[in-house]
């Protein structure tokens, strides 16, 4: 169990950075975000369920575009649609179509800012509703964000963004809830500002 | 004498009112005796883990997601259920008689919610032929032979030509009344299952992703 947590915090390996240089890696994350207009990219989302040392693997595709445009679309085990446009959700079950207010929706409201504050670069510097340190793991940034909000500590007791070295893309994602569970998506294929149709974003 | 007789008033109201069963859709068998069907849950048979679609309709809130329903030991069951994006609503080990949460989504930790959920599950996941049935009806339209077991407060549905459960219902009161409908079997197991609460208006649907 302690090799499991260590390999999921990253904890037991790379080198912890102190205030300063996390704030310069800080910074240029939010630096190279800023020249990303769009992402496109393939991603696997697996949910760890610890109690029974089981695994959920979800797959499908992801769609960024600058400023508030996101595109999930699901695509196994079976196909389920989610669209961010702005500060509205449109999901699409099989047949069953949602139009969901993100102000009505708190954990849709709080998954859209992770996800959307990842893709920007702008979830590191929230420093009032996380407390956020930074390890060196070699190749990769590992950002480790611990809630301060009490909205979002009721669901989420980390969340620990894994930065690629040569662009500060996100690689990965992991998500641990205040269960024990977590969700880790890692993301794969990536295409970074390329044309991405608005057609992708619309809410019928 | 006159409590006597409220009582049986009462247990002719629970019987007529707390049924869930719709009678007219049952026609009777015409047999005065049957041969005693033998059945169980498809939970108890060579069962270990499945994943599920999910979905919980319940008032006006509408959950979906994946489930994993996980055999654990002869007595019990592991039930988690999160939604698409993998957050978790309910994580909970089902015994007969109890259950314990290991996590329950907030807006859905209500004490009477989650008693009719863990009768629920019980009814799905422990139910076998135990008694003898007291009557013998015919579903009308589906053919299926439904045995009524009077003492238990139970019905059961039967594809006697497959030899599969397809359905069950039960109550122990008014509010607690249970429909379970299994349908399309494969290899033994249902690829839908229905548990439905008609009295709150609840309805949770498991479809099998894989075994």
């Amino acid at each position: 169990m302690i090799l499991l947590l260590g390999s999921i915090s990253g904890q037991a390996q790379g080198k912890l950075l102190s205030p300063t240089d996390a704030q310069d890696v800080r910074k240029s994350i939010s630096e190279a975000a800023k020249s990303v207009s769009s992402v496109e990219a393939r991603f696997t989302q697996t949910k760890e369920l610890s109690v029974i040392s089981e695994k959920i693997i979800s797959k499908g595709d992801f769609y960024f575009k600058k400023e508030k445009l996101l595109r999930w679309e699901y695509t196994d085990p079976f196909p389920y649609l989610i669209i961010l446009n702005n500060d509205r959700i449109y999901v699409k079950d099989e047949d069953k179509e949602n139009h969901i207010s993100l102000q009505s929706n708190k954990v849709f409201r709080e998954v859209n800012n992770i996800l959307i504050g990842a893709v920007q670069g702008t979830l590191l510097s929230d420093t009032k509703n996380f407390q956020c340190s930074i390890t060196d793991l070699g190749n990769q940034f590992q950002a480790t964000m611990v809630p301060l909000s009490p909205r979002i500590k009721e669901t989420l007791s980390e969340i620990i963004l894994y930065f690629n070295k040569n662009d500060y893309t996100v690689d990965k994602l992991v998500m641990r809830e205040v269960s024990g569970d977590y969700t880790k998506i890692e993301f794969s294929d990536r295409k970074v500002n390329q044309d991405i149709s608005d057609a992708k974003f619309i809410i019928p | 004498m006159r409590n006597l007789l409220s009582l049986n008033i009462i247990l002719f109201l629970c019987l007529t009112a707390c049924n869930p069963v719709n009678k007219s859709q049952l026609s009777s068998s015409g047999e005065t005796s049957f041969k005693v069907p033998v059945w169980s849950s498809p939970f108890l048979k060579a069962y270990n883990k499945a994943l599920f679609r999910t979905s919980l309709n319940i008032a006006d809130k509408h959950l979906t997601g994946i489930s994993i329903i996980k055999r654990t030991s002869d007595s019990s069951f592991h039930f988690t259920f999160a939604n698409e994006i993998g957050m978790t609503y309910f994580d909970m080990e089902l015994y007969r008689n109890k259950f314990k949460p290991d996590y329950i989504f907030d807006p859905l930790d209500k004490k009477s919610f989650l008693k009719v959920l863990q009768r629920d599950f019980s009814v799905l996941f422990f139910s076998f032929s135990e008694g003898k049935p007291t009557r013998k009806y015919i579903q009308k339209g589906s053919g299926e032979a439904v045995y009524m077991y009077l003492g238990l407060n139970l019905y059961v549905w039967m594809d006697i030509r497959q030899n599969t459960l397809t359905g069950l219902a039960g109550w122990s009161n008014y509010f607690d009344a249970i429909i379970v409908k299994f349908r399309e079997y494969e290899n033994g197991f249902p690829g839908e299952i229905q548990i439905e609460n008609p009295r709150i208006g609840m309805t949770l649907t498991f479809n099998v992703l894989g075994h």
